[in-house]
């Protein structure tokens, strides 16, 4: 059972048990979610215990800390905490965002006079004959 | 730029286009064209005979480019702000999606890249040296490095309004250029115009070279994983290097503070067609007045 993976530590030292895998955390979750004991058969002394894990993300590496609380083998509180480190990062880069629009408008190339388009590289032929093909196909 | 002479060629891999305001003469070209051969002789992962394949076969010291410095030192910066998500020994990762020197685009999985890349990568005025075989990839900031060298030469030899368009990596130099911002899910359309005078714009997206099941260039070198929150992005610097440096950490959380740690503006798309932008940004993006938030 992965709820194996918490080590009780003291509440205060958040110790880097970096090992819990975010699976890990759902399941033990999902436990407390049902109050249902662990299915196991070692017992655990009742109080708080608290693992920390970390996963990647395709922009950050992430950290949650999940602290429960047993009672005679049952979960009786989960709690799940983000990593702060990335909401102070978030705040951080906020400094350097001047503002964000949930609707953009795309305008037709030929409205719009531009000399020339930045996108993705070309990956092969002329620049001007795949313009004139996404001309052609947009006035289909 | 208005009446200009237009010279185009295919070289490492896309298509060029210079713009000047007088012919570009016969030995200027064929300087441009030797430049480009012995940059991508250097740093091309796609040829058997670069220095990086050399390195990636074992060779552990080759003779340093003349560019390696600038490159990497502008490597250590984007890799620190990024947490590691830009990394130049990102090649081997990029092979094992598909995208290798055969052009293969077989999925072998995702492999993050050697996160110390610092301690494995070194490098002198004399020697590029690898402590273990690995395949160097500096597609983050390489073609910019190019364009700059491009303009560079260019400018030096024709004189006047200088305009180098590397297929989105963009050096403008004594004119001012109205730049279109192609919408990434629809390429007859821009998001955008940005009036670029005297600095480079340099755009990346995740649309165009994309291959397989979501499979695309732009790799979190931590995972090995394609980034799937940011669909395009667009930076404006004073070098074409930094414009596409900073263009490609903004992929990830720390791409705002590095651009502005290297006086950079820019503009991002998101995958779900949200659009961010710097503080003071001079790009024009046609959005609606009603959903933007300061």
């Amino acid at each position: 059972m992965t709820a194996m993976t918490v080590t009780p530590v003291p509440r205060s030292a958040r110790t880097a048990a970096a090992a819990a895998s975010v699976l890990g955390i759902a399941a033990l979750a999902a436990c407390g979610g049902t109050s249902a004991p662990p299915a196991t058969d070692r017992s655990y002394a009742d109080g708080t215990y608290t693992a920390e894990g970390t996963y990647a993300t395709p922009e950050t590496v992430e950290t949650v800390s999940v602290t429960v609380t047993l009672a005679d083998d049952v979960i009786t509180a989960v709690e799940v905490v983000g990593d702060p480190k990335r909401r102070e990062s978030e705040e951080h880069q906020a400094l350097f965002i001047g503002g964000i629009a949930d609707a953009v408008v795309g305008r037709d190339i030929d409205e719009a006079r531009v000399s020339r388009v930045a996108g993705s590289s070309l990956t092969s032929g002329g620049f001007n004959e795949a313009l004139e093909l996404i001309k052609a196909d947009a006035a289909e | 730029m208005d009446a200009a002479h237009v010279w185009e060629f295919e070289a490492i891999g896309t298509l060029w286009q210079v713009m000047t305001g007088r012919p570009v003469p016969g030995g200027v070209r064929r300087d441009v064209a030797e430049l480009i051969e012995l940059f991508d002789r250097a740093w091309s992962r796609f040829r058997g005979d670069s220095l990086v394949t050399a390195l990636a076969r074992g060779a552990g010291s080759v003779p340093a480019p003349p560019d390696a410095a600038a490159m990497l030192a502008l490597y250590v910066a984007a890799s620190e702000a990024t947490e590691g998500a830009v990394n130049p020994l990102v090649g081997n990762a990029l092979a094992e999606r598909g995208y290798d020197a055969g052009y293969g685009f077989a999925d072998a999985g995702a492999q993050p890249a050697p996160a110390d890349w610092p301690a494995r990568l070194t490098w002198t005025r004399a020697s590029l040296t690898l402590a273990a075989p690995a395949t160097i990839d500096v597609g983050a900031l390489g073609k910019g490095r190019l364009v700059d060298l491009v303009a560079g030469l260019i400018g030096d030899g024709v004189g006047g309004p200088v305009v180098v368009d590397g297929s989105g990596d963009i050096a403008v130099r004594g004119t001012t250029e109205r730049i279109g911002l192609e919408h990434p899910y629809d390429a007859a359309r821009i998001i955008g115009v940005w009036a670029v005078a005297d600095a480079a714009l340099c755009a990346s997206a995740v649309t165009r070279r994309a291959w397989g099941d979501g499979l695309h260039h732009v790799l979190d070198a931590r995972t090995g994983e394609p980034v799937r929150r940011i669909a395009a992005t667009w930076a404006v610097a004073p070098t074409a290097m930094v414009a596409d440096a900073v263009a490609t950490t903004l992929f990830f959380d720390g791409g705002p503070a590095f651009a502005h740690s290297q006086r950079a503006q820019w503009v991002r798309m998101f995958t779900d067609g949200r659009v961010e932008w710097s503080p003071g940004c001079t790009a024009e993006v046609f959005v609606r007045a009603d959903s933007v938030e300061a």
